[in-house]
This record gives C-alpha cells, sequence and structure tokens, in this order.
C-alpha cells in the first residue's frame, strides 16, 4: 500500500542519513560523500508535501564534505552552493553568508564582497525575523569588508601623502567607501549583541574623520547600554579611547573601576591598581590595594610574576609606613582560611622556587607580612635562597623580620 | 589569561527560547558560524580571516579496530538491565494503542500478571486459603453433594489457557466466563485492593520508563584517571566502582603502554551503596577523590607518590539522595554536593559542610526535575550551581548577596525550545575561566568573564544527551580535547577547540592578543563498546546473545590519559560500563604536521584498522575466558535444578544391567523399525500390550510420623484442620497413638522420612481434585487422606493426568536398577522438579531406563530460555 510505501521510503531514508553521520563522524569523506549522492537520489523520487527540512540538510553535508574531501576544488565548492541557494528559499541568506564565510577564511575577499551585494539585494515576501537578522549582518560584513579596503587606500593615501603628491580618485573612492562602511556598521551596533569587530572600526572610521562625538557616544553606548551583554570588551574600548585622547585620570579611573566591578581579574586591573598606587588620594589607594587582592584571588593569576610584585610593593611600603594597617588587615580577613592553602603552601613553595625565583621572592614577602616568619612558604623559600646566596633573600629575610609586629597587628 | 581583544560578534536577546522543534539530523554541520579577522596587527598585509567553526584540528586516529578489555570482566552476577521490552507493550496490541496517542504504552496488566503469578501468597493469600476448599481443579463430575458449595474451575483453566494461546489475535474476544468470574470478584479477591495495587505499580512502572528515558543518576561518570605526578612518567592510577552491586572502590596503578597494563592488585574498598560517581582532582600536588553513592559522599586522597595507598578522609550522608559531587582543583580537601532536594552545599574535610542554597525551585523557570549540579570557578571561593534550566553562580562567602546568571536556557545562548541543562564542567585545566555545558542538543563553552553569551556553541548531534565529558587540555598553541560520552547509546565524540594567542607572552599586561575560542576540526566518533563484539571469537548463539548484552550495558563512565612519547603522543581513553567493565582504546597524533590553512588533515585520512591486533586479539579470548568461568554461568536458582547424575549415583550403579530387559529390547527395536521406515511413534504400543507392571506399593507400614502429617498438612493448607484434629482427640487415645508411633519409630529409624511431604508437590494437581472431594467432616486420625500414595490412587477419581515420571519412578523399577532405598527418594525428589510443568510429548520420557536422568543437553537448552516462572498454586 501507500502508506506502506512512504514508510519505507522514510526509513530508507533515515538509514541512509545515519550511513552518511557515521561516515563523516570517522572522517570518511569519500564514503560519506557516495552516500550523500544517494539520499539527494532518493528525495528526487519524493513528492511527500512535507516541509523540505532535507534541503538544509543537504547542504550543511554537502558543504562539510566539500570543506574536507580531498578531491573538492573552490570551484565545486561554489557551483554546490549556487544549487542549494536556489533549493531553499528560506536558508537562502544562511547560505549566502556562510559561502561568503568561506570565501573570506580562504582569502578571496572580492568574491566575498560581490557574493555580500548579490544577497544583500534578495527580496522575497515578507521577511521573517531570522532573516532579518541575517540580512543585518550580511550588511554588516559587507560594510567591514568596506573599511577594510578604506584602511586600504587610506594607507596608500598616507604613503603618498608622505612622497609629497595627491591622489583625488583614491581619496574619494576612499570616502565613499567609508560612506558605505559607515552605514551598515552604524546599523548593527544598534541592535544588542556582541559587536565588538564592528565597534573597533567603526570607531576607527569617526576617529579618523575627527568625529570624537560620536565615536564616544557609540562607545558609551556599546559599553552602559543594559540590553547589551556585560561584554568586558567594550569597556575596554572605551577605556582604550579615552586613553588615547588624553582624557583625565579621573574618567580612566572611573572608566577602569567600573571594568573591576564586573571583571575583578582582567588584565588591565594592573594598569588600574599602577594607577591608583599613584594616587595621592587615600581612598584610591585602598581600592588600589584591594583591586590586586581581588585579582590575586583568580587561579589564572596564581602564578603572575607582576602582580605579584605590585602587591608586595603596596604591601611593602604599607608595612614601612605603618600607617593603614588595617587595610591590609580587612583584606586579609575574608581570605585568611584560604589563600594559605591556595597561595602558600608548602608544595607550591618548593615548586614556585624551582620554576621562578623572582615569582617565589614576591610571593615570600607577602607570605612573610601576612602569615609572619613562621609561615610555611616564607620559610621554605628565605631558606632556599639564603642557601643559594642570593642577596635579595637576605634583604628579605632582614626585612620580614624586623617587621613582624606588622604581621602580628595584620593577623591579630 | 587575558581577555580575548575581540569577540565573534553575535546577537544577544533575553527571554525564553523561540526555536522550535529542536535542531535537525545534521545541525552541527557545514556552519563557519561566524569569522574573525586574524591577526588585527597585520594591516599591512592581506586581511584573513578565521571562523568560528571550521578551522583545522589535531588528526588523532584510532590505533585499534574496536575497544579493549583493559581489567578482566567485573566478576558478579550480572543481571541484565531493564530493557524497553520489559515493560512496553509490542505486538498488536501496542499498535493498538498507539493508533490514538503517541508515545510508548505501558504494559501494565503484564506487570500486574507477573505479580499475581509470583507473590500469589502475597496477592490472594487469605481469601485463597478461605476459597480454596471450594474451587475444584479436577477433571470429573462434581458430586451431588458436593456442588453446594465447591465450584469447578478447570474450563475456567482452559479458557484462561486459550486465552494465552490466543495472546496476539486481532480476534480475540473475552471468553464469557472468564469476564462473568473477574466481575464476580474483582472487588474481595485481591489481598491489596486492586486500585491501589494497580496505582502502586503504575506508578512504579513511570518511574522505570523515565528512567529508562534518560537516568541522570550517574551524571558525571563513575570513572576515573588519577595523571602520573611528574610530566612523562607512565604509571597513573585509575579508579572506578566494581562488584557485585558495584559497591566496591577500587584505585588501580596503570602502566601506559601500547595496551595500559593494569600493574599489582588495586587498593580496594567497600562502601555502603551502589558507586555513582567518581570524581577526582589535584590540588596541591595530590590527588583527591570524591565518590558519590545515593544517600552517601565520601572523599580519598591519593599521595601523588606511585605505591602510596589512597586514604579515606571523609564520609557524609545526606537525606535526600546526592545528585553531584565535585573536588576542587584550587584547594585540598574541598569538595561540592547538591542533593535532590536543591541544596547546594561546600564541603571541606576541615571545616565540615556550609549550605551556599536551598531552593527546591529551580533557577530560571520551572521545571520538574530535582537535579542539581555544582562545580568550581576560577575564584576558589565561588562556585557555579545548575539545574536543568541554567547555571548561577555564587560567592560562598556571602552566597545570599553575591551571584551572578552564567548561563540560561533561553534566547540569551540561542537555545532551542525543550533544551536542558545534562551536564556542566569546569574546564579550568585548559582555561581558569571557561566551562562546558552539555545540553540534548548542543554543547557551549562559556566564560565566567563574558556571563550569558556562550563563546562557542556547536550542536553535537549525539543520540543521547552526554553525561560524561573529559577534558584533555593542550599546551600553548596546541588544541584542548573534550570528550562527551552517552550512557545508553554508548556514543563516545571528541572535540577540539583552541584558544589561540597571537603572540603567546606569559604576562597578559604587555598586551599580548588573545583570539577567541574556536572549534577546531571536525568532531570524531570514538568506537563503542558494543562495537568489538564483532571481534570477537564466534560464540554458541545464547552465548553470543549474553555477550551482546553484556556488552550493550550502558556506559557509566569516562576517562581519558594522555600519553607523550616523544613527538608521537597518544591519547587513551577508557569507558565503564554498567556492568562494571572497563575498555579501553587508543587514539594516535604525529605532532610533526604543519597545519595548514584550511583542513588539510585528511589528506590521508588513515583507516583504522579492520581487525584487532594480535595483542588485542589475545586479551579479547582472556576476557571472554574469564567472563565465562567468572559469571558467564546463569544464576542456578534461576532454571529447574540440574544435579550432575554422578552427584547421584555411584558408577556401578549407573551401569547398564547386564542384560537388558526385554521392555528395553523391544523398545530399541521399534525405535529402530521406525527409523528405517521414515515413521514417527505416536505411541510406544508395548506399553499397551505389555501393560507396565504396576509399581509397587511404597511400604508404608501403619501411620506415618506426626511431623510428615503435619507437614503435609501445611502444604497442602490444611493445617488449621490438623491443629483442630490433634486438640479434639482425647487423651488416652492420643498416648495410645503416640505409644504405638514411638514403637514403630523405633522399628523403622532412618527408613522413612519426609518423603511423602515432597513427593506431593510432584502431584499437586491429583490432590487438589482429591481435596476437593473430600468432606471436610473426615477427622480420621489415621494416615491423611490427602497423602498421595503412588500408584494407588483414592477409589472413585480416577488417576487425574497420570504423571509420565510415575512409572519410572516406581519402586520396583528402581529397585530393578539397583538402586538403594535411600536413594529412591532423592531421585523422586530430583524429577519432582521437573515434573511441575504439564508434560509436553517432547519431553515425554519413556521407560527406558537410560532415560532416568535429564540429558544434559536439555539442561543447556532451558537454560537459554527465559527462567521459568513459579507457576500458582491456584490459576487465576
Amino acid at each position: 500500500s501507500s502508506h506502506e510505501h512512504k514508510l519505507n521510503f522514510k526509513k530508507s531514508k533515515e538509514v541512509c542519513l545515519n550511513y552518511i553521520q557515521d561516515a563523516m563522524l570517522q572522517k570518511q569523506w569519500k564514503r560519506a560523500a557516495e552516500f550523500l549522492t544517494f539520499y539527494i537520489e532518493s528525495l528526487e523520487k519524493d513528492f511527500s508535501t512535507a516541509y523540505m527540512g532535507p534541503s538544509e540538510m543537504i547542504w550543511r553535508i554537502g558543504t562539510e564534505i566539500l570543506c574536507h574531501h580531498s578531491h573538492s576544488s573552490m570551484k565545486q565548492f561554489n557551483s554546490f552552493i549556487e544549487q542549494m541557494k536556489t533549493l531553499g528559499v528560506k536558508r537562502y541568506l544562511k547560505v549566502c553568508l556562510e559561502h561568503a564565510f568561506h570565501l573570506l577564511c580562504n582569502g578571496l575577499i572580492d568574491e566575498a564582497y560581490q557574493n555580500l551585494s548579490l544577497a544583500e539585494s534578495w527580496r522575497f515576501g515578507e521577511q521573517t525575523t531570522i532573516q532579518d537578522k541575517e540580512m543585518k549582518l550580511i550588511q554588516a560584513y559587507r560594510g567591514l569588508l568596506d573599511y577594510y579596503s578604506w584602511s586600504k587606500q587610506k594607507n596608500i593615501l598616507l604613503e603618498h601623502g608622505q612622497n609629497g603628491f595627491e591622489d583625488l580618485s583614491v581619496e574619494q573612492e576612499m570616502h565613499s567607501c567609508f560612506r558605505k562602511a559607515a552605514v551598515n556598521l552604524k546599523e548593527i551596533i544598534k541592535i544588542p549583541g556582541v559587536w565588538d569587530l564592528f565597534v573597533k572600526c567603526y570607531v576607527d572610521l569617526l576617529e579618523f574623520y575627527g568625529d570624537h562625538n560620536e565615536a564616544c557616544q557609540v562607545l558609551n553606548e556599546y559599553a552602559y547600554n543594559s540590553k547589551f551583554p556585560a561584554n568586558p570588551n567594550a569597556h575596554v574600548y572605551l577605556y582604550q579611547f579615552l586613553k588615547r585622547h588624553g582624557e583625565s585620570k579621573k574618567s580612566l579611573i572611573s572608566a577602569l573601576k567600573i571594568l573591576h566591578d564586573i571583571v575583578p581579574s582582567h588584565e588591565l586591573m594592573i594598569d588600574f591598581n599602577t594607577m591608583l598606587q599613584k594616587s595621592k588620594k587615600r581612598k584610591k589607594r585602598q581600592l588600589g590595594l584591594e583591586v590586586i587582592f581581588a585579582a590575586l584571588d583568580y587561579a589564572g593569576w596564581k602564578e603572575n610574576v607582576k602582580a605579584w610584585s605590585c602587591l608586595a610593593r603596596q604591601v611593602k611600603q604599607i608595612v614601612i609606613s605603618e600607617k593603614h594597617l588595617d587595610w591590609i588587615k580587612q583584606e586579609w580577613n575574608s581570605r585568611k582560611d584560604w589563600w594559605p592553602a591556595f597561595h602558600f603552601s608548602r608544595y607550591l613553595a618548593k615548586r614556585n622556587w624551582q620554576e621562578n625565583e623572582s615569582l617565589s621572592y614576591e610571593k615570600a614577602l607577602v607570605a612573610g607580612i601576612l602569615l609572619g616568619k613562621d609561615g610555611k612558604y616564607f620559610k621554605y623559600v628565605s631558606h632556599q635562597g639564603c642557601k643559594a646566596q642570593v642577596k635579595r633573600f637576605r634583604i628579605l629575610k632582614k626585612f620580614v623580620n624586623k617587621h613582624n609586629p606588622a604581621y602580628l597587628r595584620i593577623s591579630g | 589569561m587575558e581577555f580575548p581583544a575581540v569577540l565573534f560578534p553575535s546577537y544577544f536577546s533575553a527571554g525564553p527560547p523561540r526555536e522550535e522543534g529542536g535542531p535537525g539530523p545534521a545541525a552541527g554541520w557545514g556552519e563557519y558560524g561566524q569569522v574573525l579577522e586574524a591577526g588585527p596587527r597585520r594591516r599591512q598585509a592581506e586581511t584573513t580571516f578565521v571562523p568560528r567553526r571550521g578551522g583545522t584540528g589535531e588528526s588523532w586516529e584510532p590505533a585499534d579496530a574496536a575497544v579493549v578489555p583493559f581489567l578482566p570482566p567485573n566478576a558478579s552476577c550480572w543481571i541484565p538491565s531493564l530493557v524497553p521490552q520489559d515493560i512496553l507493550y509490542h505486538g498488536v496490541l501496542r499498535r493498538k494503542l498507539q493508533a490514538g496517542k503517541s508515545g510508548a504504552a505501558l504494559d501494565f496488566t503484564k506487570q500486574l500478571g507477573h505479580f499475581f503469578v509470583d507473590h500469589p501468597e502475597d496477592a490472594f493469600g487469605s481469601l485463597g486459603q478461605l476459597l480454596h476448599k471450594n474451587f475444584y481443579l479436577g477433571n470429573s463430575k462434581l458430586r451431588r453433594q458436593a456442588r453446594d458449595n465447591t465450584i469447578r474451575m478447570t474450563a475456567l483453566m482452559e479458557e484462561i489457557g486459550r486465552l494465552e494461546a490466543r495472546r496476539g489475535c486481532p480476534r480475540q474476544h473475552l471468553a464469557p466466563r472468564l469476564r462473568w468470574f473477574s466481575h464476580l470478584c474483582r472487588d474481595w479477591l485481591f489481598e491489596v485492593p486492586l486500585g491501589l495495587l494497580a496505582d502502586c505499580v503504575h506508578e512504579e512502572l513511570l518511574l522505570q520508563w523515565a528512567g529508562l528515558l534518560f537516568d541522570d543518576s550517574s551524571t558525571g561518570g563513575a570513572l576515573a584517571w588519577l595523571p602520573p605526578k611528574d610530566v612523562g612518567a607512565r604509571m597513573g592510577r585509575l579508579a572506578y566502582p566494581g562488584g557485585q552491586a558495584m559497591n566496591h572502590l577500587y584505585f588501580q596503578d596503570v602502566v601506559l603502554e601500547e595496551l595500559p597494563r593494569a600493574r599489582g592488585s588495586p587498593a580496594q574498598f567497600e562502601l555502603n551503596g551502589r558507586i555513582r560517581q567518581v570524581a577526582a582532582a589535584r590540588a596541591d600536588g595530590e590527588d583527591f577523590v570524591g565518590v558519590r553513592s545515593d544517600y552517601h559522599c565520601g572523599v580519598w586522597r591519593v599521595p601523588g607518590r606511585t605505591g602510596a595507598a589512597p586514604t579515606p578522609l571523609q564520609v557524609i550522608r545526606t537525606s535526600v539522595p546526592a545528585s553531584c559531587l565535585t573536588v576542587s582543583p584550587h584547594l585540598p580537601g574541598e569538595l561540592s554536593v547538591c542533593t535532590q532536594s536543591g541544596t547546594v552545599y561546600l564541603w571541606s574535610v576541615e571545616r565540615g559542610l556550609q549550605r551556599l542554597r536551598h531552593d527546591p525551585q529551580t533557577m530560571f523557570f520551572r521545571d520538574h526535575s530535582p537535579w542539581r549540579w555544582s562545580d568550581f570557578t576560577a575564584h576558589p571561593r565561588v562556585l557555579s550551581c545548575a539545574d536543568r534550566t541554567g547555571l548561577q553562580c555564587l560567592d560562598a562567602r556571602a552566597p545570599e548577596k553575591c551571584h551572578f546568571d552564567l548561563f540560561k536556557v533561553g534566547e540569551e545562548a540561542g537555545c532551542q525550545q525543550g533544551e536542558r541543562v545534562v551536564l556542566p564542567m569546569y574546564l579550568g585545566r585548559a582555561h581558569p575561566s571557561q566551562h562546558l555545558v552539555t545540553t540534548q542538543f548542543s554543547v557551549y563553552v562559556l566564560d565566567e568573564r563574558l556571563p550569558l553569551v556562550p563563546v562557542l556553541k556547536w550542536a553535537h548531534m549525539m543520540k543521547a544527551p552526554p553525561l560524561f565529558a573529559h577534558l584533555t587540555p593542550g599546551g600553548p598553541e596546541r588544541s584542548h580535547k573534550v570528550l562527551l560520552g552517552t550512557s545508553h547509546t554508548q556514543e563516545l565524540l571528541l572535540l577540539q577547540y583552541q584558544v589561540l594567542n597571537d603572540q603567546f607572552l606569559a604576562c597578559p599586561s604587555t598586551g599580548g592578543s588573545q583570539s577567541a575560542c574556536q572549534l577546531a576540526g571536525p568532531p570524531q566518533k570514538l568506537h563503542s563498546i558494543a562495537g568489538c563484539l564483532q571481534h570477537l571469537p564466534v560464540q554458541l548463539p545464547h552465548c553470543h546473545r549474553m555477550l551482546q548484552q553484556r556488552l550493550g550495558t550502558p556506559a557509566a563512565g569516562l576517562a581519558a590519559a594522555l600519553q607523550e612519547d616523544g613527538p608521537r603522543e597518544s591519547l587513551l581513553v577508557f569507558q565503564l560500563s554498567e556492568a562494571g567493565d572497563i575498555f579501553c582504546q587508543r587514539l594516535t597524533h604525529e605532532a610533526a604536521q604543519p597545519p595548514a590553512l584550511t583542513s588539510g588533515d585528511e589528506a590521508i585520512p588513515q583507516p583504522s584498522p579492520a581487525v584487532p591486533s594480535p595483542a588485542a586479539a589475545l586479551r579479547y579470548r582472556r576476557w571472554l575466558k574469564a567472563l565465562s568461568e567468572g559469571c558467564g554461568e546463569p544464576p542456578r536458582h534461576a532454571y529447574p535444578a540440574t544435579l550432575s547424575q554422578k552427584r547421584l549415583f555411584t558408577r556401578k550403579e549407573l551401569a547398564t544391567p547386564v542384560g537388558p530387559s526385554t521392555l528395553h529390547g523391544q523398545l530399541r527395536q521399534q525405535l529402530q523399525q521406525t527409523m528405517r521406515e521414515g515413521g514417527c511413534i505416536q505411541r510406544w504400543d508395548p506399553l499397551a500390550s505389555q501393560p507396565c507392571t504396576p509399581p509397587q506399593p511404597l511400604e508404608l507400614a501403619g501411620d506415618p510420623d506426626p511431623l510428615s502429617v503435619r507437614l503435609t498438612a501445611a502444604w497442602s493448607g490444611d493445617w488449621g484442620q490438623w491443629w483442630e484434629e490433634r486438640t479434639s482427640f482425647n487423651m488416652a487415645q492420643r498416648q495410645r497413638a503416640l505409644r504405638e508411633r514411638r514403637r514403630r519409630q523405633k522399628r523403622a529409624r532412618g527408613r522413612r522420612s519426609l518423603s511423602a511431604s515432597f513427593t506431593s508437590s510432584l502431584t499437586y494437581q491429583s490432590e487438589l481434585s482429591e481435596l476437593s472431594d473430600m468432606a471436610p467432616t473426615s477427622l480420621s486420625p489415621g494416615p491423611p487422606a490427602v497423602l498421595p500414595r503412588e500408584g494407588s490412587p483414592p477409589a472413585g477419581v480416577p488417576p487425574a493426568s497420570p504423571l509420565p515420571d510415575e512409572a519410572l519412578l516406581s519402586s520396583q523399577s528402581l529397585r530393578c536398577r539397583g538402586i538403594p532405598k535411600e536413594r529412591r527418594k532423592t531421585l523422586r525428589d530430583y524429577l519432582a522438579v521437573w515434573a511441575d510443568d504439564p508434560p509436553e510429548p517432547l519431553e515425554l520420557p519413556s521407560s527406558q531406563a537410560s532415560q532416568l536422568c535429564i540429558p544434559s543437553s536439555q539442561s543447556q537448552l532451558s537454560s537459554a530460555s527465559q527462567p521459568r516462572r513459579k507457576r500458582p498454586r491456584m490459576g487465576f
């Protein structure tokens, strides 16, 4: 009966698909390609009116096979994709976008640009939200490519400028590139998302044409709009922008303060700490201590010499001046139950000493002040250091012994 | 570790997931996702782009044709796990039931039927006792006076038998008699009210079915690899469960070679429950191993030096099953525990338990699953907590106030409707702030510093949700390898992802830029345990089936060890099955391949070898041998007792008599003749022509002893009557009887025992018929009438289904074979077990003496079939 026939047909299709998947997962691309031709054949005889899910499957599987198959060429790939574009209306934009990605990854930037422009002009009835998003992405990537050609022309122009002659046509082209890029890039960065690449390019364009206000506004929007995800890069870009334009320390610090609040382990925290340490205000110096302590809480910073030396320097300063020992005490209170095991165990002392002497020196200084001269870490490292007759370790030992009362005040 | 300078573009929107229907069957293929400019510094040259997916990965090729057993099979009488066929309708009925609605149809009546048949005492005990006198199961007509309070059940039984035979027949109708009977006694016959019982059975079935569909108790896996302390050393340790109930924890030293080898005997600990999860992490140079069973969690410390014994540190008990146990990679002796009541604890060996959260509700939207998970993050005081709806991070110092959402099943991560978190894992060994989250559809890599937006997402296309994951971090400029494993389908997938540094710099502040996370190379399927079946030596069909079942048991854990041997690296992947067997496979990587821009590693895809290496083949053989020796024998109790005849009789006794009997000769002659003619023997004619000599009655001298009477009464359910009988005796009579009995006992000591009560099981059919015929008033002090006497059925009752063995069992035939009297009883008992089933013509033994014992081939046959169920005394 026809029902049974349909069932069998469906079943054999599924089996075929399983074979394809199996072959692909074992990197047997040739085998997978053979099965795929059977699968396509089976579809030709499929008169079912169901939604054409298989067209997407064929596109995905075919692309994957062609990407890995040893005998495939770019020409073959392009013709396959062109066929796929006509096969499924719903996925047309997606296929175009992926095609452009493939071309870009293979260095065919002009072809990719053409492809994107072509896709941009595509119209088919009412657009779904997904298609709308895909269209925006296509435009954005085209804008990005426009930006790259703008930047190329800019470089040419700058070179020519150095040589002392002007080229009007290049300049005009550059401006038109700017306009095309700016329009599209501006469009996408309004929509909530992660647009690091596009924002950077757009800001670069604006900065070149001197529109600093607009650039600043774009960066502020990207960093502070609550509809956007909490992207640390947004704050980093803003900070870098402010720094480039010589903004005041205060605004730099406030930008980094926010970054510290969302990502205490960001690598810029070292800059932040140095900036704060230099400050004359007590509050800021205290914040600096807080920042460096917080950064060293993270596993990724465990062996960061720079961070440890920042902490060691500040702690040393405080101990020598004997003012603000309460700052250290305050920070230490929430850490004294786990930092010794996390940072200052005997095992780590041994390893740090073997692997990185300067790290062990900085850490030993901090350990000596926080845990006293009898702490495992300090004891081991200073002993080894003295044994190896390294001068700074002897000085370190003296320093810690002299300031042992500070330890008592911190721990007490 | 610095944050990537530029992230891949992506949309971000909040809210519930919009995409419906789950991903398509090939959703993971053929997509680059997004592209990013490769080197931001190199402006002058042509810009190059890198894709989010589809980059080049390392090539890891399987070194063998299939998985190889790593350890001998787990020595235990292994009980096959539940399969859908056990609890689902199949056949016509299923199709009928499914015609209307989709989904599985639970075979609820079959389970109820099993219960009635297997536990008749619990199902019908008291009413059965009360009514059994009123039910007659014989074939003969009821006597007039008995008809008042007795009904004949035989027809009903036949009807039921026919119903069984017609199972699956579309034209089956309930017989009116059955309908009438069930209508009549549905309300009162059952010990437990039928409605209540049905509710309970149904509830249990639903639970079992849910467990079959998705069992999350083994999330995380019960296998852990403790790598060698020094890089490059060849000796590591494997921690795994074993034993009959998987309640033994083993620590086995493993030497990494071509095929890994166990060294010495493992350290062993017996625990209080089935081990669900074994988690391990290294902190401060020592390995800490956490072990989770349903109500207990324990932690062991394994010192780094080889040969040092693991020491148990602490055990906690939970009142609700624990669903997660993870070990801190930062601080020694810290773990996190979650229970199904929604509580998350930070467990420190020194400071005890600290409750971080208690919330029976799920975090982001309502989901019924009580499963909870928790893991560590880059900050040693911050833990991630997960349920099926997402992940949150909480600060242990102020869990109420300080928390943030790390992952949400929703539009934020581009999830599908119905998508649920299956397994989160902290990827700290690859990158301190990255986490892996798997759902039934996709895998995500998340960065704590950019919550909610996955830095990597890929549809994994696995047939079941991945419950196990293992990370093998790659060094700088290398990809990190993630293995994903499923339980029931035993799938194993190798993924690679990388975080490439443009300039690898140790110090983050100097501006070395790190690129975003990329998926590298196509995913790769590894061998499953069941796949090695075809490489095993050919087996007998029933052994093959058993092996197939054993190898097809769901996976229970996953671990991998990286072995570096100069430029040649290999990855050893260990897999644990729920039966407790451990298998391994090796993947090799040649490091000397220069990475091409487009994936070029497929140039010569080295196909995995088609046949196992000799070393592997040897392991297969050894494993099979150990399996058949250790636990290949099916459990005895499930089958009719098969005893070797050698234990029953001496050789002399078994020797055929010098001159075969005439009957023997005749039969042989007839058999030969029929064989020559190619005919068939329908009836043993000689039996008719020369009737078997009536078996001589047992020498029952006088009354049986009181114990036998009592036991016989108890056996037949008349114990109450027996008691009345005894108490109603007058004293003198009793004394007289007693004295007489004693005298008799002295005379016949050792001659008779409980044989009568045992033989009654042989003939309970006839016994029942006798029972129903007997007037309840007959209280004769003599030998109870129920005691069957072989060969001499009570008068008036025609021999009900004469048992074929009776002729064999007659004392005469036994005596003529020279079998001593005391052994005859044993033989009778022995055969009685077999006589439980109504004899089929095929099994009907002739009176030929050589067939006294069941041929061994028959026991083989029956051992392969389903275990025989106990027959109920009353068959409804």
